[in-house]
């Protein structure tokens, strides 16, 4: 009887004391007692410290706001030596606890990113609320201006536009997703280089002012772009490092080599050069039907690299007099394409290796298949020798038709 | 006794469960610091090795049917021998055990219970085994059969799910850090193989000791392959694992798994599996400790030693300083446990009790010769 009563007794002390225990930690991750944080951006303050941007959203302003109302972020700054630091400061002034776990878009300033971002992407993934797919975005602006402009233009959560607006790589190839997780891995990889989404605000002058440093619209980017309008973030371009420190920047057709490099794009839309009119172009839709077979060799102590790329496509601009029919017709845009194509992957990767000396294809994972161990490896010194790589690039591609029109 | 025998899958699933239990926490990312790229390679060749122990183990015990290393450890020299062999083994299960478990919860500590004090993490796993271990052995290698299952489809749904963040590459170079190291030094891998221990004490427990060879034959070799699955899946998605130490990597690897914008965030679900797996393991090992002891002491009524172990856990758990200590005797002094505890000191002990079974048969056979 006695021993029954004890038992119990003891067992109920036991369920209080874990309930007691476990409720700290409960009471820490209660939605009542967190801020919700949707962006970060981090900037150099004047008096050399991080200025450290936070974007929240207020999760009841979107239940009572409606499905017609976009729901207001707030954004606050702070100066702080570290982003440790600056968290607590908020915590402090916003009386609840900032948890990263939502946060979708980490915004570095191009000023911070020369100086090597190392530090702060080691303390980014050392905390458990941060998400591996959360995106790097390099700003052309300062970071807080970028995430100012941040604004979605057709959904009411800035949550949904963060969680969309890299997907439109995968079907333009003008922009790439770059996750926190990727950045992380490529930063401690000795065999390939870290890259970033490269973001910027566009101009907000009604009308376009045609000062692009672009050529053509192939080769805009963030902050170059022929856009005009609304004044909004853009994240056209890719922005490239050497470890943790911004060396340069892509533009989208060196993206889109980019994508297709890393199997990121689904299909994506090109201008060839007509074969049977000078000075005219094709619009294709091309996709990619494998991988990119990447082979390397160590000639004469020089890294040879070897690509090369199978493509379907089909023609998407329509002519008068076309003849899309005909398979000599069919064979020469193929042929065109493939011309295109190498151009301009040959080009973007001398632009990776002489320019940029950056591996950020990854190819030093694939020239580790010519050592035998890692020292010997090691001792080959691979992200200095990118530079003085060869390459060759063949591309094969297959035009198969117009679309709904084939013969005008 | 009849009811605490176990069937052929249940015993497989036992020592399928000690090598899982060691991949939750650290084991691929120390296999992988050990041989780092050379890892598959070296795995294969430890796992044929491991595979040939266990040949080796299994015929020294169909020489003695029935019984486990302790009832052998007596007839090669008497009861000092059998309860030195004892203390061993309840010392290398509770010490390993502890460990595993003081690693675990710091991890779920860090990522779960921030602020929730460590004592009572390990506390809520030492009363579920407590209450778990009230039940018979059988009980626990039922519910052990249904785990295990689970933990399988979740490391292969893991590596089925990541297969897009894979880079094939990074087997390369193929000889890791040189021949030497992944065919010499990786032969500390072995101590990998932690489930092997469990070799010596199932005799008594199975119900089919005929079916004892397919039991530690497939039970081992679907160990290798499990831990072929768990370091592909780390060496494929972060080469940046030899260089840096993250706590859990399968846990990490399971954060990368998303489809589309809708199926994110699985890790909770791999861990809730993962902490069941533990428990079994820790429930597991428990009693193989509590049923060793009952057999040197000569103890009848096992109840009394449940809260007694489950306490022994619990204090050993908490006794490293920080998760350095406790992750530095995890991996590496366990592996050298499992080395010298599980594969040199048993095997030792079976080949001189053979050989005295041997020596005595002969004596026997010339006894009655010359009669």
């Amino acid at each position: 009887m006695l021993k029954n009563l004890s038992r119990k007794i003891f067992i109920v002390i036991l369920i209080i004391l874990l309930l007691l225990a476990f409720s700290k930690s409960y009471a820490t991750l209660n939605i009542d007692n967190l801020s919700v944080i949707v962006a970060m951006g981090i900037d150099i303050s004047d008096k050399n410290h991080l200025q450290i941007s936070f974007q929240f959203t207020n999760p009841s302003s979107v239940s009572e706001s409606g499905t017609s109302e976009q729901a207001p972020s707030i954004i606050y700054s702070v100066d702080a030596s570290s982003i440790s630091s600056g968290i607590n400061l908020i915590n402090t002034y916003i009386g609840k606890s900032v948890n990263l776990s939502h946060c979708k878009v980490i915004a570095f300033s191009e000023e911070i990113a020369s100086q090597g971002i190392s530090d702060e992407i080691y303390t980014l993934i050392n905390d458990t609320q941060i998400r591996p797919s959360t995106n790097i975005v390099i700003s052309k602006t300062s970071a807080r201006y970028y995430l100012e402009h941040s604004k979605p233009l057709f959904e009411n959560l800035i949550t949904k536009y963060y969680e969309v607006f890299s997907a439109s790589g995968s079907y333009t190839g003008f922009t790439a997703n770059a996750t926190i997780g990727d950045f992380f891995n490529s930063l401690i990889c000795q065999s390939c280089e870290p890259f970033a989404i490269l973001g910027g605000v566009t101009n907000s002058s009604t009308e376009s002012t045609g000062a692009t440093n672009s050529e053509n619209d192939t080769t805009t980017k963030s902050n170059a772009s022929s856009l005009f309008g609304q004044s909004t973030a853009e994240n056209t371009g890719l922005a490239v490092f050497k470890e943790d420190v911004l060396v340069g920047e892509l533009n989208s057709i060196e993206t889109l080599c980019f994508s297709i490099m890393r199997n990121q794009v689904d299909g994506f839309l090109i201008s060839v050069p007509n074969p049977n009119k000078a000075n005219s172009y094709i619009d294709l839709h091309v996709t990619p039907l494998t991988s990119p077979k990447v082979t390397v060799d160590i000639l004469n102590g020089t890294p040879y690299i070897r690509v090369n790329c199978r493509f379907t496509g089909r023609i998407y601009s329509m002519e008068d007099n076309a003849d899309y029919l005909n398979n000599d017709m069919l064979n020469q845009i193929s042929n065109s394409c493939n011309s295109y194509l190498e151009s301009i992957l040959t080009d973007y990767m001398y632009k990776t290796s002489k320019a940029l000396n950056s591996d950020i294809n990854g190819f030093g994972k694939t020239a580790r298949g010519n050592f035998l161990t890692l020292n010997d490896f090691y001792d080959y010194h691979w992200s200095e020798k990118y530079k003085d790589s060869f390459f060759e690039v063949s591309i094969d591609s297959s035009i198969r038709s117009s679309s709904l029109l084939t013969e005008s | 006794m009849e009811t605490s025998k176990i069937t052929a899958a249940e015993a497989i699933s036992i020592i399928l469960g000690i090598f899982v239990a060691y991949t939750l926490v650290a084991l691929p990312r120390s296999m992988l610091e050990t041989t780092k790229t050379a890892t598959l390679i070296n795995l294969i060749y430890v796992g044929v090795i491991a595979l040939f122990i266990t040949f080796l183990i299994y015929k020294l015990l169909i020489k003695f049917p029935g019984n486990d290393i302790v009832d052998i450890a007596e007839y090669l020299g008497g009861k000092t021998l059998k309860t030195f062999i004892g203390i061993v083994f309840i010392f290398y299960f509770l010490f390993s055990s502890s460990i595993l478990l003081r690693n675990f919860c710091e991890c779920l500590k860090i990522v779960y219970y921030p602020m929730t004090s460590l004592v009572f993490i390990i506390l809520t796993f030492i009363i579920t085994i407590c209450i778990t271990l009230r039940h018979r052995f059988s009980s626990i290698a039922k519910v052990n059969l249904l785990i295990i299952p689970l933990v399988i489809i979740s490391i292969m749904f893991l590596f089925i799910a990541n297969i897009k963040n894979f880079s094939l590459d990074n087997i390369f170079p193929i000889f890791g850090d040189g021949v030497f190291n992944t065919f010499v030094t990786g032969l500390g891998n072995l101590g990998s193989f932690g489930g092997i221990t469990l070799l010596y004490f199932l005799p008594p427990y199975l119900k089919e000791p005929q079916k004892m060879k397919k039991v530690y034959l497939t039970s081992v070799i679907l160990g290798i392959v499990y831990f072929l699955l768990c370091v592909s899946i780390i060496l494929f998605m972060f080469i940046s694992l030899m260089y840096t130490n993250q706590i859990m990597p399968l846990y990490s690897a399971a954060r990368y798994i998303e489809f589309g914008n809708f199926f994110q965030r699985l890790e909770s679900i791999f861990l809730l599996i993962w902490i069941l797996q533990m428990i079994c393991y820790l429930s597991i090992v428990t009693k193989l400790s509590i049923s060793i002891f009952k057999k040197i002491t000569n103890i009848r009524d096992e109840k009394p030693l449940i809260l007694v172990f489950g306490l022994l856990i619990f204090a050993i758990s908490l006794l490293p300083k920080n998760y350095a200590i406790s992750k530095f005797i995890e991996d590496y002094i366990y592996h050298y446990m499992v080395i010298i505890i599980s594969i040199f000191l048993g095997i030792s002990l079976l080949i001189l009790a053979y050989f005295k079974k041997r020596k005595k048969k002969e004596l026997n056979a010339n006894v009655e010769k010359s009669i």
